[in-house]
């Protein structure tokens, strides 16, 4: 189930490029149907996934390249089958968001589908081998996807997103490259047995080659500075794959790789882990806190939102991790809808800038809502997704790294202070004349948004369901890194 | 004729066709003052190398001719690299409206003498006839490099001919030096001798060594041969530019491979020397090719860059190496005239060989951009692409050598490289086309374009039948 969900985008891609440059309602419906199924079969993955089960589930293993002993080898566990969901999702959604691109839309959907097929490898690769080609074959059609599409100084920013990730990744290559010297295999299965194995300096070495790997897309302080930038002039569908699906491939590189093969490693990192997600934490925040534009602060909120990942990581316990994981599902949700909304605005205003607006809450109500209820969401109000993320990130991580939790809370009372001043300065006080006929949202842009809505209310309520996929293989994975 | 000769010329039907070839060419552009007849004998000449080459035995014990060349599975593979390149070449050449109306039937016998002596490089056991070959490819390169009739080409030709016979001098006083130590230039009997010589005549080797290598490096494009090689693809139409770019390298490479295994003796002392050349030809190479802003000179600098990494799989000097030694030069053989073939169509419809012809080029010919597109990233190592097969490979070997430092430098690089093969990619899918009037690639242009893209693609995609050639290829003894 998992190959022909990922022959979607592929099949996808192959149907638009083939189809004439004029068929522009074609080539969206064929990219819509791609992707849809694709998210058919994940939710398919999802019905006949066993939550109890450890180990990987729905595995296909092929030869790829005998020689080098690489493999197609795919499947899904708890911890990658929520992202796989998420990927599928927001995939989906943004697709239909892309309605509003109105030119070169034939490179434009089969980038997007190339982009679609790769974070969706990225997360089902069991592969080393495999998982590097996903991992890089995401980097292209982003790169086009910012730099053609987007706004503002779109050929700076795409280039910086590219080169940033790209050296980010050939330094994890050299990681790969040392770590098949020694052991022979890509396999990640075989390699989170034989990798413990290794000299405990070898492990350190490894860990840090990968750590800036998946840094530099996380991304951790101080490797963020391309973050912004792209964010800000991506255009608004890929904005939102870019928080809620790309920053995750960083993170699920630490749940995937670098913590089952070198537990020697993470146990050494854990404590640097934990300091920068708290400058991560702390520092997006107030960054945030600082910004005028409105889509410049939701990517410093990203920043923000993604230290209480490494946070959790960086505890170790169950609870830290569980938070860790659900904070990665819960910030794909919820800053993917922040950037759906901010793109509603700009749709309209042609404007980023908070203080352009105001009193639009009477003006677009329904917009208004749902600015509110995603902006409560990212501030972490106890109900929404949010707040389940951070609250276990937090809770997992006082008991081992006091000093840095007690430190990180001081980033949800920033984030209380960014969101509820940017609502303030975008919906409250007297209404800019400006957008007296300013129009509510349509039916496409609700539709983009509701079921977001609706999952971040279930995992804020019932945070179970998600929990209950990650735990068996979660409490493995730390069983694994603790022992030995 | 006795049975030996025999045997010989049978493993040589390759060689005997492309000569035929060259000298039916000449005949027939010196009788008819036009190009298509020798054109046509070229693509029969070149077919009928392939068929025999396929043909051809791998495994004759003491090799042919008596002992000068041999035939063994590292000469076929870099034999059908060879031919892969004369056939690409001699497409572009007739896609190539540059020279159109300078080109002769003497300059395509010329091209195939070239294929003959990169042949003789990767298959001489002799130090006489790996001069010979050498020679041949570097005679008929000079008069390709001058074949347009304007004085950028000349000056080109001319710095290229006096670098050449620099090089050919130095490489001439090393073997002229070895014959002296050791009174051979018999690979096998060489690797005895110098292993024979005492501890007083070790001095003088190192110097024939160095001397031959200098003389290599000049074809190869190594630091700090490497100064006629931008000025010699400026001036050469580009179809020549091309098969300087990949021929003479892969020749060169495979002669290189076995020189130092006759040398063994003097190895230890050159190896940290040519580490030291490797690291410094990828990075001059790709430091320069930031700054250049004509296609041409660019794609000298990434030729340099792109040797510095085929280098290292030389280096290690393991088993390992050399399969990703191949691997990498099969990929640069796709990717690099695959690039090569795009310049030439843009230069064909912009007649400027400024990187702003490159401007808009998606919007002008959608086909052409996405294969450009999909050429600089395979060169920059993009996966799934073939040219990161080939780095994934040679930077493995590296590792394996316990060469981190190596690895390092090439990943290094690979990150700088990035920033101008992207450049060019800006440039075509970023910025706005200077003229919106469509480019149609002539037909020969398209095919050439095609194989290299599906070469590049596919290969990479399903690399398992390249690396299987490459292992085949490389578990020989070279001597």
């Amino acid at each position: 189930m998992v190959t022909p969900m990922l022959l979607c985008p592929l099949v996808g891609m192959l149907v638009v490029l083939a189809l004439p440059k004029r068929a522009t309602r074609l080539i969206r419906l064929v990219s819509l149907v791609a992707t849809g199924a694709a998210l058919v079969f994940s939710a398919g993955l999802l019905g006949a996934f066993q939550p109890g089960a450890t180990g990987l589930q729905f595995i296909e293993r092929l030869p790829w390249i005998p020689q080098l002993r690489i493999f197609y080898h795919v499947g899904v566990d708890g911890l990658s089958l929520p992202l796989v969901l998420l990927t599928t999702l927001l995939g989906f959604l943004a697709c239909l968001a892309s309605g509003s691109i109105h030119e070169r839309e034939k490179e434009y959907y089969s980038l997007y589908l190339l982009l679609e097929l790769g974070m969706l490898g990225t997360f089902v690769a069991l592969d080393l081998f495999l998982f590097y080609v996903f991992w890089e074959l995401v980097l292209v059609p982003m790169y086009f996807l910012i730099g053609i599409w987007g706004g503002g100084r779109r050929e700076y920013s795409a280039f910086k997103f590219f080169v940033y990730t790209l050296a980010g990744s050939l330094v994890m290559l050299l990681g790969i490259l040392a770590l098949y010297a020694t052991l022979k295999t890509f396999d990640l299965v075989e390699l989170a047995q034989l990798g413990p194995t290794l000299p405990a300096a070898l492990q350190q070495l490894l860990f840090v080659g990968f750590f800036l790997g998946f840094a530099i897309k996380v991304p951790v302080f101080p490797f963020h500075t391309w973050l912004p930038d792209a964010h800000v002039d991506a255009p608004t569908p890929i904005s939102v794959l870019l928080a809620g699906v790309l920053l995750k491939m960083g993170a699920y590189g630490f749940f995937r790789i670098s913590y089952p093969c070198f537990q020697e490693g993470a146990r050494w990192f854990a404590l640097a882990l934990a300091v920068l997600g708290t400058i991560n934490i702390v520092y997006g925040a107030f960054v945030a806190l600082a910004q005028t534009d409105f889509k410049r602060l939701v990517a410093y909120s990203s920043v923000s939102h993604m230290g209480f990942v490494l946070l959790g990581l960086a505890s170790l316990t169950p609870e830290g991790m569980h938070g860790a994981l659900v904070q990665m599902f819960s910030h794909g949700i919820v800053t993917g809808g922040m950037f759906l909304l901010v793109g509603v605005l700009y749709d309209r205003a042609h404007t980023r800038q908070l203080d352009a607006f105001g009193g639009l809450g009477a003006k677009v109500p329904v917009f208004a809502g749902f600015l509110v209820f995603f902006g409560m969401a990212s501030l972490g109000l106890p109900g929404l997704s949010g707040f389940v993320g951070e609250f276990l990130s937090l809770a997992g991580a006082f008991g081992v790294w006091k000093w840095q939790t007690v430190v990180s809370v001081l980033g949800i009372v920033g984030a209380a202070a960014y969101i509820l001043t940017a609502l303030q300065r975008v919906l409250l006080g007297p209404l800019n004349e400006r957008w007296r006929a300013l129009p509510d949202m349509t039916a496409r842009e609700l539709a983009t948004l509701v079921p977001l809505l609706a999952l971040v209310l279930l995992v804020g309520i019932y945070p179970l369901w998600l929990m209950s996929l990650q735990e068996a293989s979660l409490l493995q994975l730390i069983a694994h890194v603790k022992g030995g | 004729m006795n049975a030996l000769l025999l045997e010989s010329l049978n493993a040589w039907w390759p060689e005997l066709l492309l000569s035929a070839g060259a000298l039916l060419a000449a005949v027939a552009g010196a009788m008819t003052k036009r190009a298509q007849p020798a054109m046509a004998i070229a693509w029969l000449a070149v077919l009928g190398a392939a068929a025999a080459l396929r043909g051809a035995p791998t495994d004759q014990a003491g090799g042919l001719f008596f002992g000068v060349i041999v035939c063994d599975a590292l000469a076929c593979a870099i034999r059908w690299l060879v031919v892969g390149m004369l056939a690409l070449v001699l497409l572009m050449i007739a896609g190539s409206r540059e020279v159109e109306g300078w080109l002769r039937g003497e300059y395509v016998s010329l091209l195939l003498l070239v294929g003959v002596g990169l042949m003789l490089m990767a298959e001489a056991s002799h130090l006489l006839v790996a001069y010979v070959g050498m020679e041949l490819v570097s005679l008929s390169s000079y008069a390709l490099v001058g074949l347009l009739d304007d004085a950028r080409s000349a000056e080109a030709s001319l710095k290229y001919l006096l670098f050449g016979a620099l090089a050919s001098g130095l490489m001439l006083f090393g073997i002229s030096l070895l014959f002296g130590l050791t009174g051979t230039l018999d690979f096998a009997q060489l690797l005895a001798a110098c292993r024979a010589l005492s501890a007083g005549a070790f001095g003088a080797l190192l110097m024939a060594s160095a001397l031959l290598l200098a003389g290599l490096a000049f074809k190869i494009s190594m630091v700090p041969f490497h100064f006629w090689t931008p000025d010699a693809y400026e001036g050469a139409p580009i179809p020549v530019a091309a098969m300087l770019s990949v021929g003479p390298k892969a020749a060169g490479m495979a002669m290189l491979l076995r020189l130092v295994i006759a040398l063994t003796p003097a190895w230890d002392a050159l190896q940290p020397l040519l580490v030291v050349l490797t690291v410094a030809t990828m990075t001059l190479g790709n430091l320069v090719a930031l700054a250049q802003s004509n296609i041409k000179r660019l794609l000298a600098y990434s030729t340099i860059a792109q040797v510095g990494y085929v280098l290292i799989g030389f280096v290690v000097n393991s088993q390992v190496g050399l399969v990703a030694l191949l691997v990498y030069l099969a990929a640069y053989l796709f990717m690099n005239l695959g690039i090569f073939a795009c310049a030439i169509a843009v230069v064909n419809a912009t007649g400027s060989e400024s990187l702003d012809a490159f401007r808009g080029l998606a919007a002008r010919a959608p086909a052409l951009a996405l294969w450009c597109a999909v050429f600089l990233l395979s060169l920059a190592g993009i996966p799934p692409l073939l040219g990161f097969l080939g780095k994934f490979l040679i930077f493995g070997s590296a590792i394996a050598a316990d060469q981190l430092w190596l690895a390092l430098a090439g990943i290094l690089n690979s990150a700088v490289a990035l920033y101008y093969y992207v450049n060019l990619i800006r440039l075509m899918y970023l910025v706005e086309p200077q003229s919106a009037s469509p480019i149609r690639p002539a037909w020969p242009l398209r095919v050439a374009v095609g194989v290299c893209g599906a070469g590049t693609l596919l290969l990479g995609i399903f690399p398992s039948a390249l690396i299987g050639w490459a292992r085949g290829s490389a578990f020989v003894n070279l001597l």
